[in-house]
């Protein structure tokens, strides 16, 4: 570290990379880039400590400054006449698109001064129409994620692509001579018209030799299912926007499912009411484990997930009986007999009937593919195909397949497989634990992974060679009948190829670049006359059409039959299910080293930074049990340890788990953050299974919840306060209820108006902006608050600090359960500032560091505040945020070039919170006024109101009646929260509303 | 002096009082002070390095957290002032009350509420985020013509207990002015001549004592608002805020009844232990201590029915946020805190509706410790209790102080004994000229009646 810093200080201001690499030329320099992490990195082994990884990534900083630079040493030459496009200041956007397993993401990027700083949905995308997820808006960080691997490895060794380029010549023309025997790539499954067309020719080049897509989380039980009843691999996509009335079993279908930004958005568009003359759709859940979309149900039914497949066969009878023709034989006769609630069953099957065509019935992918086939057959005895519900093939596509794993594994462990090329996943902590991948890897003679991280399965291999980010390479993918281009924003920031120049290199032998893959692949997409033109159009947009996919008809019902016949549904049994999920936060670990989602609150359980053992309070009971004591699931001879967290509309029986925790070989986030559950999860089980064993064991362990700190714990007290207070914070009604009374939103605040104890001071501003959140179009997807942390650099501050009370979002989610203790009904609400027109902040600090905007903007002057916290203190809402610790003092350069250059860093002792986004209202006023035009409406968007999937939040000037701002709030539903304290929020909310099936009222 | 018992016993005259009192100062320095001084003086340290600590590393390494922004500094602070009351209200108003028996305990009383002040100003200063632009509060001309926020109750804070820091410094250096000149008197060297510069010239002259009681009522006059008012601008802090369990118009006179409640009690305590350590038994006598349980009792027993009252307006309200906040603080996770509170202030004080407890030294003693702990506990669940749970229950927080909270505390009693450790060496204890005034031999009735008591 000394060397570094002697030679640095050689040269005045910053030195980077190349020249460094010069200067800094000494042995002890040489090391310390060939270690992973600086001396002490080790110390993050200490979970207490995770506050210290921030300090340690200060140490850090050396290291990342070396790389950090992107611009190129060589061409230094500042401009002397700017280029037309170019100007210092102004962000640039651009389209590309966000691959997510066989789904993928349009997106916007907005690049300041050749650096992506935010990411945005892009409005051409069929799937993310300007609109994006948790997911799409963290891989700003993974991008600058400082624990990416840098540099080519053999063996932990530093090496260079060339080395790998000559070592795979070698097994290339070995290979070539033998067809392929024992060579296999094994890559994540992907939706990609290019990698598509080289595991083609990979096939061609080497017929014996196999491609294995594989990723833990997937849709493969639906992808069989649409085999066994089309005849053809593909998808089902719905159409929620046309369906009124939604029966989903176990699928959450507006957080985790494929689709769920598209069916999120589309499902409101049914939901939103503007009025009470308005209709709107019916949800009905079946479930285990409580999730968004349960929380949105107008009726949900706690079931575990094995009983879910007999529920959907004694629903198939049930339909038969009220005289719809479902069709399907006698597989599921046995199930005229259950001990489900009829009269629920009753209501939904009369109900589906009812709206026939106009209803859904999905299930989840954790589901088996004969669910899937059942539910099939009911949405086309519903005549719901090619209406609301649609069959689709991808020829692009390479799916995920346990079984393919399976079997290379077992040739692995034969020793037939001589060479394995992995390409960006990682087997070693993902495969399901009896195939014993890390154990039949070691059998293989030549082993290279592709990867961001050296990860488990990096530890593992010969070859380690670095991946690419999404936003550095060019790719391309496809779905959903349309076709993108994944173009780079970036040059790569590390020596690293993407996986498509990985397949390349693999499947010609010899190194192509990503561009030209792309480009030869879109010669046979596009039109040959003006295919410049269409390709410059496609790369602006994002997107084109793909008229390759085709929409799949059922083989309905014989072969249907048939297979139901042959694939049974039965109930398991068994005390405990345990089931496996993908985590809202970390995936299926890929997002473990990002701080945004570790820190992110689940959005029902409230837990950051850990995942647990979610059961109810009735398993809990059985077990012995309460919230973080820790139990051991067991399954041959495999253990996991984990605490308990009791949540509330847990089925009875079912312990739910995350995956994508307790990494080892991750980075310094992920590292030992959570437990890994993947050790019981086996291919038999892979989504939940009866064969684990349960037991308590003596002990706790502390985790980070941030509301209600002791969880389904909380004393009596508190609960009957939050009970008490709840119909006013969040202000709920049903539809008959809204109909009867369609002012039943209105409170004290709005029926009279308060008197003033002060002379009101007019706001002169221009425009005086405003918020509306429309609770009942709110799912608490948290998009929003992942959206406002990458737009205003908010710090993530880790467990400890989380644990301490802490949490720095500007934009939170509340979650509030109502009704029975065990089966609640969910309310969440996004809370930020709500920009008090007698903001309570304002006239209690000592310094006038916290001001009104004569636009009505509660403002921060950072450079004021001494931070007395008195502001926060008087925030009734207690939206404020300060900064205990300097929280961004030490990020390692390479994070610090995520952050949005026009939002302040705050220091330590600071006060911070939600902003409107002032500095989108400044560009926003600059740009009209470069235009000479007046600002318009929608010119301004905040950062939530972009990245909300069902447009629940609208951000605009109250000053012009005609701003859609202006006109939510002139809905009936409109009210604020708190309103009586008289402090006037700009901020309101529509009331929620729910839509329950009349012949099910007394049921809930 | 009626049927009054007298004030000062053991037949002590002028001078032997004089050779007690100075004695005391002029004696050489005990080894049993110094082994105090040297416990204080290393507490004291304890704090400056918390601190330090804190300075460094940020207000995070105090328990504070999102729903809970001010904890232990503002109790502590909230907690030093109102001990801080006693001294001047002993002083300032029971000598316009003209209540003699003040003669005797007033100067440590002013003494320690100087002191007791001052640990009180240290918490303000280093809660803050930014201690380093802490001069942004004061209102100094600038450039920018940025003025501090005269709405903030923050603001009228500083200006109060500066004010009344100024004011109650002056009154106890005024009123030790005769004595340091007889101090002055009494020494040689170096010594006389710092004796002398303090005692501005003092000479006993007729004219002197005109002016100088002139002033001294005047600063008693000026002082004597200024004890109502402090307590009542540091209780705006909270009244004026809108926290359900802070924002309640009962809250001035209540923090003032507090204030003298707790001023006394530490008044108490001290007085105990420098009776039995200098043996002043005969001039702070068990009728002192009876009049100043008196004063414990009644205003006990206000700040008892100041909960009762705030019990009852919150439920009395109809308002769902005000009447939790106080089943919230009786029976929530802060209700161990509570209930020592109400032990501690309602409850122990009644013990001296009996005469015999009244003027037992021992009962007094562990009651007058009971009355500060309970003080301080008032003081935090006020602040704590109500912040954790406010309005929103998605906010709600459990606060828990850590090691630094403690230490800075702790240490800050470190300081307080440090002051008051060389008050004690240096300066003398017992305001020997008021102690002579209340004395037999002041008013020996040489004189016909119409000239009354006086010279």
């Amino acid at each position: 570290m000394p060397s570094i810093k002697e030679n640095t200080e050689l040269t005045p201001g910053k030195t980077y990379w190349r020249s460094l690499d010069q200067l800094a030329d000494t042995p002890e320099f040489r090391e310390m880039v060939q270690r992973e992490f600086p001396e002490g990195a080790s110390e993050l082994n200490n979970p207490v400590s995770r506050r210290k990884f921030l300090s340690i990534m200060g140490a850090s900083m050396a290291l990342a400054g070396l790389t950090s630079c992107r611009r190129p040493v060589e061409k230094i030459i500042p401009h002397v006449i700017k280029p037309e496009d170019v100007t210092p200041g102004v962000p640039k956007y651009y389209a590309s698109t966000m691959p997510f397993g066989n789904e993928s993401f349009g997106v916007v990027v907005e690049n300041h001064d050749g650096r992506p700083t935010k990411i945005e949905g892009n409005e051409k995308h069929a799937l993310s129409a300007g609109r994006s997820n948790t997911w799409m808006q963290a891989e700003m960080l993974n991008m600058y994620d400082p624990d990416r691997v840098q540099i080519p490895r053999k063996s932990g060794t530093i090496s260079n692509w060339q080395a790998f380029e000559s070592a795979w010549k070698q097994q290339y023309d070995k290979y070539l001579e033998t067809e392929g025997e024992g060579l296999a790539i094994l890559s994540e499954p992907f939706s990609s018209p290019s990698l598509r067309r080289l595991k083609d020719e990979f096939q061609k080049t080497f017929p014996r030799a196999r491609w294995v897509s594989y990723a833990p989380v997937s849709d493969e039980n639906i992808t069989r299912a649409v085999e066994a009843a089309t005849g053809t691999t593909g998808t089902i996509e719905y159409a929620f926007d046309k369906a009124d009335v939604v029966l989903a079993l176990d699928a959450d279908f507006l957080l985790m499912e494929t689709g769920s930004i598209k069916y999120s958005r589309d499902f409101m568009a049914r939901r939103r009411v503007s009025s009470e003359k308005d209709s709107m759709n019916r949800l009905y859940v079946a479930e285990a484990a409580m999730s968004i979309t349960g929380g949105m149900a107008d009726h949900r039914m706690r079931l575990r997930a094995g009983d879910i497949g007999p529920f959907a066969a004694a629903l198939a009878n049930e339909l038969e009986s009220q005289g719809l023709d479902v069709n399907i034989g006698s597989a599921v006769a046995p199930w005229k007999d259950h001990s489900f609630d009829r009269k629920w069953l009753q209501a939904v099957a009369a109900d589906l009937i009812k709206h026939k065509g106009r209803s859904i019935v999905l299930a989840g992918r954790s589901q088996p593919s004969n669910v899937h086939v059942l539910v099939a057959a009911i949405n086309e005895a519903l005549r719901n195909r090619d209406r609301t519900v649609i069959y689709r093939n991808n020829p692009d596509s390479s799916l995920s397949s346990v079984d393919d794993l399976k079997d290379l594994t077992d040739d692995m462990d034969a020793g037939e497989i001589t060479g394995l090329i992995i390409l960006g996943n990682n087997p070693v902590y993902q495969a399901p634990s009896d195939l014993n991948f890390e154990q039949v890897l070691s059998q293989v003679a030549f082993t290279a992974h592709l990867g961001s991280h050296a990860d488990e399965t990096a530890q593992a291999v010969q070859w380690l060679l670095p991946q690419s980010h999404f936003l550095e390479s060019w790719g391309d993918v496809s779905g959903n009948g349309s076709r993108g281009i994944v173009q780079p924003l970036i040059a790569p920031l590390f020596n690293s190829r993407s996986a498509l120049e990985m397949a390349a290199l693999i499947v010609h032998g010899k190194a192509s670049s990503g561009h030209d893959l792309v480009r030869e692949t879109w010669a046979g997409i596009l039109p040959e006359t003006g295919f410049e033109k269409a390709w410059r159009k496609t790369l602006h947009d994002g997107v084109h059409t793909n008229s390759d996919e085709e929409l799949l008809k059922l083989r309905y019902p014989e072969s249907i039959q048939t297979y139901l016949e042959n694939n049974r549904i039965f109930a398991n049994s068994g005390v405990h299910e345990i089931i496996f999920k993908a985590s809202a936060s970390t995936y299926d670990g890929r997002y473990a080293n990002n701080g945004w989602m570790q820190e992110l609150p689940d959005s029902i359980t409230k837990l950051t930074w850990d995942n647990a053992a979610l059961m109810s309070r009735e398993t809990a009971a059985g077990l012995g049990v309460k919230n973080q004591d820790l139990i051991e699931l067991s399954l041959d001879n495999r253990n996991v340890r984990l605490p308990v967290w009791i949540q509330p509309g847990m089925a009875d029986g079912s312990i739910a788990l995350e995956i994508g925790y307790g990494r080892k070989h991750a980075g310094r986030i992920a590292n030992g953050t959570g437990v890994d559950v993947n050790p019981v999860r086996q291919r038999d089980g892979m989504d939940f299974s009866t064969r684990i064993s349960v037991r308590k064991l003596s002990g706790s362990y502390a985790l980070a919840c941030v509301q209600d700190h002791h969880g389904a714990d909380e004393e009596l007290l508190a609960q009957h306060a939050i009970q008490d207070r709840l119909p006013e914070l969040v202000r709920e009604a049903t539809l008959a209820e809204y109909r009867e009374h369609p002012e039943f939103a209105m409170g004290l605040a709005e029926e009279e108006s308060l008197e003033n104890m002060w002379q009101d001071v007019e706001l002169e501003g221009k425009h005086q902006w405003g918020m509306s959140i429309d609770l009942n179009a709110c799912t608490g997807c948290s998009s929003c608050t992942i959206a406002c942390q990458s737009e205003n650099n908010i710090p993530v501050i880790g467990k400890e600090e989380v644990m301490n009370g802490r949490e720095m979002h500007w934009l939170r989610m509340d979650r509030y359960y109502s009704g029975d203790v065990d089966d609640p009904e969910v309310v969440v609400q996004p809370v930020g500032c709500q920009h008090c027109e007698m903001a309570p902040c304002e006239q209690v600090c000592p310094v006038a560091a916290t001001t009104h905007s004569e636009e009505g903007l509660n403002q921060m002057a950072y450079n004021r505040c001494v931070g007395t916290r008195y502001c926060a203190n008087n925030c009734p809402y207690k939206v404020r945020r300060f900064n205990y610790f300097n929280f961004t003092k030490d990020l390692p350069e390479i994070v610090q070039m995520a952050q949005n250059p026009d939002v302040t860093v705050r220091f330590r002792g600071v006060m911070e919170k939600c902003t409107y986004c002032v500095q989108r209202i400044e560009v926003g006023r600059i740009t009209a006024k470069n235009e000479g035009r007046e600002l318009a409406d929608g010119d301004v968007v905040s950062a939530c109101q972009q990245a909300c999937p069902t447009d629940a939040i609208v951000f605009g000037d109250l000053k012009d009646p005609e701003s859609r701002v202006s006109r939510v709030k002139e809905q009936n539903r409109d009210y604020a929260m708190l309103g009586e304290l008289n402090l006037r929020p700009r901020t309101s909310y529509l009331a929620k509303l729910r839509n329950p099936n009349p012949a099910l009222e007394q049921h809930t | 002096m009626g049927g009054e018992e007298r004030l000062i016993t053991g037949g002590l005259d002028f001078g032997s009082l004089t050779d007690k009192v100075s004695g005391i100062v002029e004696q050489p320095t005990p080894k049993q002070w110094y082994l105090l001084f040297g416990l204080a003086i290393s507490l004291a340290l304890v704090m400056v390095g918390s601190i330090g600590w804190l300075f460094w590393e940020g207000t995070g390494t105090w328990g504070l957290n999102n729903p809970v922004g001010w904890g232990w500094a503002i109790v502590n602070f909230v907690f030093w002032v109102g001990i801080g009351h006693a001294g001047t209200l002993i002083s300032a108003i029971l000598f316009l009350l003209r209540q003699k028996w003040r003669t005797s305990i007033n100067r440590f009383a002013e003494a320690m509420t100087i002191f007791a002040v001052i640990c009180a100003l240290i918490f303000p200063g280093i809660h803050v985020g930014r201690v380093w632009i802490i001069y942004y509060m004061f209102p100094i001309p600038n450039q920018m013509e940025i003025w501090p926020n005269f709405r903030s109750p923050l603001l009228w804070d500083f200006f109060a207990v500066g004010t009344y820091f100024t004011v109650s410094t002056l009154f106890w250096f005024v009123g030790m002015i005769p004595d340091l000149a007889t101090l002055r008197d009494r020494a040689t060297g170096l010594r006389q001549k710092i004796l002398g510069f303090f005692a501005m010239g003092w000479r006993a002259g007729n004219r002197h004592w005109q002016n100088y009681e002139m002033a001294y009522l005047m600063l008693a006059g000026l002082a004597t608002p200024l004890v109502l008012s402090v307590h009542s601008v540091v209780s705006t802090d909270f009244a004026t805020s809108l926290v359900p369990g802070w924002h309640t118009t009962i809250f001035p006179p209540y923090f003032v009844a507090g204030a003298v409640f707790s001023g006394f009690g530490m008044v108490l305590t001290l007085a105990l232990i420098a009776r039995k350590i200098y043996k002043l038994d005969h001039i702070i006598t068990v009728n002192h201590l009876e009049k100043m349980n008196k004063i414990i009792l009644v205003t006990g027993s206000m700040v008892g029915y100041a909960y009762i009252m705030e019990f009852f307006i919150a439920w009395y309200s109809g308002n769902l946020y005000e009447s939790f906040a106080f089943i919230n603080r009786a029976f929530g996770p802060y209700s161990w805190a509570y209930w020592i509170m109400f032990t501690c202030n309602v409850i122990t004080p009644q013990i001296f509706w009996s005469r015999r407890a009244r003027r037992s030294i021992p009962v007094m003693f562990v009651a007058s410790i009971f009355v500060n702990i309970g003080m301080w506990f008032e003081r935090f669940v006020i602040t704590v209790t109500s912040l954790s749970r406010d309005f929103l229950p998605s906010a709600w927080d459990y606060y828990m102080p850590t090691i630094w909270d403690i230490l800075t505390f702790v240490g800050s009693f470190g300081l307080f004994f440090t002051l008051f450790l060389l008050f004690l060496r240096f300066l003398p204890m017992i305001a020997m000229s008021e102690v002579k005034g209340v004395m037999p031999e002041a008013d020996p009735h040489h004189y016909p009646e119409t000239t009354g008591g006086e010279k």
